[in-house]
């Protein structure tokens, strides 16, 4: 596990996992690339076809395995490729999201966002946002697997 | 010993007698009684002789319609006693097409709601060795002496902010309709946990979810639940982990009630399922109170022709993020 991930230290660095849909966010990130914007290092993407495939397990799972932040990234409603497929995701995502603050989570560590494919500052700038959030929040240590909490503490 | 609701008994095994000897029905699903007084289980009654056994009595709480999609596969046709509850589970099946409307037979029994044997033990303090019902109250008898309460306030937790006590579909109603219902604490837990700190919520629910013992008695017993194959289940991926900790604890009941956002029919089965009492009930109500309050009433299990909201959208549609 690399030394950026090491919680103890004063310079610890979140991770930060975005689930961007493959028409829109993803080629938003794309274009933030072209552009030579730039964007903190401590998102990782994840493509996926549609914010409507997002399946909240995908969330838990990031959060399980070492995520402190995850975001999820759509086309703007109406301009989904599938058509409708972010009007799902919305009303999906937004009980998943009352949800999971319910449970006790902090509403930062989980968001999502419409970004769209000619929006390169915005992606970026999200990603700035959401990367500063979390390092201000701190760590996820409530939904992490015990067992990549050994690994890293033991480093 | 429960007194036994005679007349209407007699009632409903005339009525299903007939249907099983004429062939109407292969199968009735009903109630007979478990291994102490205080307990009702499900009765599979295939001839006339079975229903000697069948009971309705203030401890038939089991949602009987739960074991529809599994007896239609080896019945043509099935009949089924249902409640308040269980014609919504019959709704909610239906929805899901889990079960074919043309081969079940559902016969309405309006409910007075079911009693909770702890609850009467702990008001009858003395060694509870049955009842007698009269008017709302309950006379409990013990071996000292007795006791009456108020009915209502030996209701197990699901029948105390039961809306639909009458059946909200079936083919017969056999007794007449209970009255008007109200539940204005139907979501009195669930706002005294919103007005927690994050911080205290996840205490709270670190602490329940912490007895569970991962048995899936919940899912057993819940009519939303019938995957074929359930996630905890699955190999490829492994969502579910077999490991005892709190990342899984909480894998396992935020899926299990995510997957009932606007499904699940607030029965309540799976809390009284749970041999550890986890509040579950809370979290599926957590998901009815904001899917109503953010995209319209909707109600599960009422009415079969209505979508339920998650199949559906709005293009103005609001929503739980910032949408600038
Ligand atoms: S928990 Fe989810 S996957 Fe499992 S049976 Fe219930 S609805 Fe299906
Ligand atoms: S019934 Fe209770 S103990 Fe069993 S899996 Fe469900 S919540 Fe856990």
């Amino acid at each position: 596990m690399s030394a950026a991930l090491n919680e103890t230290s004063a310079d610890w660095e979140p991770l930060v996992v975005a689930f961007c849909c493959n028409w829109c966010s993803y080629a938003g990130g794309d274009l933030a690339g072209t552009s030579r914007m730039s964007y903190p290092a401590n998102v990782k993407v994840i493509r996926v076809p549609c914010c409507g495939r997002m399946n909240p397990m995908f969330v838990l799972r990031a959060f399980q395995r070492g995520a402190d932040g995850v975001l999820v990234a759509g086309c703007h409603p109406g301009d989904c490729h599938y058509s409708t497929g972010n009007y799902h995701g919305r009303r999906r995502l937004s009980a998943f999201k009352r949800l999971f603050e319910f449970a006790g989570f902090e509403p930062e560590r989980f968001e999502v966002r419409w970004i769209s494919s000619s929006e390169g500052d915005k992606f970026a700038e999200e990603m700035e946002t959401m990367t500063a959030k979390i390092k201000a929040l701190g760590p996820n240590r409530k939904m992490r697997d015990a067992r990549w909490q050994s690994v890293t503490q033991s480093k | 010993m429960a007194e036994r609701n005679t007349e209407q008994i007699e009632k409903i095994r005339d009525v299903v007698a007939q249907d099983l000897l004429s062939g109407r029905i292969d199968l009735l699903l009903g109630w007979e009684k478990g291994h102490y007084w205080w307990q009702s289980r499900p009765l599979f009654a295939r001839s006339k002789k079975d229903l000697d056994k069948l009971v309705w009595d203030p401890f038939c709480a089991v949602n009987l319609s739960r074991y529809l999609p599994d007896e239609l596969k080896i019945h043509s046709k099935v009949g089924v006693l249902v409640k308040g509850c269980d014609a919504r589970a019959f709704n909610r099946l239906l929805q899901d097409h889990m079960v074919q409307r043309d081969r079940v037979v559902l016969y309405g029994l309006p409910c007075p709601g079911m009693l909770d044997y702890s609850r009467l033990a702990e008001e009858a303090g003395g060694n509870l060795v049955g009842l007698v019902e009269q008017n709302g109250r309950v006379i409990l008898k013990t071996d000292s002496g007795e006791k009456e309460a108020e009915r209502k306030d030996l209701l197990i937790e699901k029948c105390r902010d039961c809306l639909y006590p009458n059946p909200v579909v079936y083919d017969q109603m056999l007794f007449s309709p209970q009255g008007e219902k109200s539940a204005p604490e139907r979501f009195k837990v669930v706002e005294e946990l919103e007005n927690l700190s994050a911080e205290e919520r996840f205490a709270y629910w670190e602490k329940e979810l912490s007895r569970c013992l991962r048995c899936y008695a919940c899912r057993q017993a819940c009519p939303y639940c019938s995957c074929r194959e359930c996630f905890v289940e699955q190999e490829n991926p492994r969502w579910q982990g077999r490991a005892y900790q709190t990342s899984e604890n909480f894998m396992f009941h935020l899926v299990r009630a995510y997957h009932g956002a606007g499904r699940c029919i607030d029965c309540g089965e799976c809390e009284r399922a749970c041999p550890v009492g986890i509040p579950l009930q809370e979290l599926n109500r957590k998901l009815i109170k904001d899917i109503n309050e953010l995209y319209g009433d909707y109600e599960a299990g009422l009415d079969a022709e209505l979508e339920p909201p998650l199949l559906t959208y709005r293009p103005d549609d609001p929503a739980a993020f910032s949408e600038k």
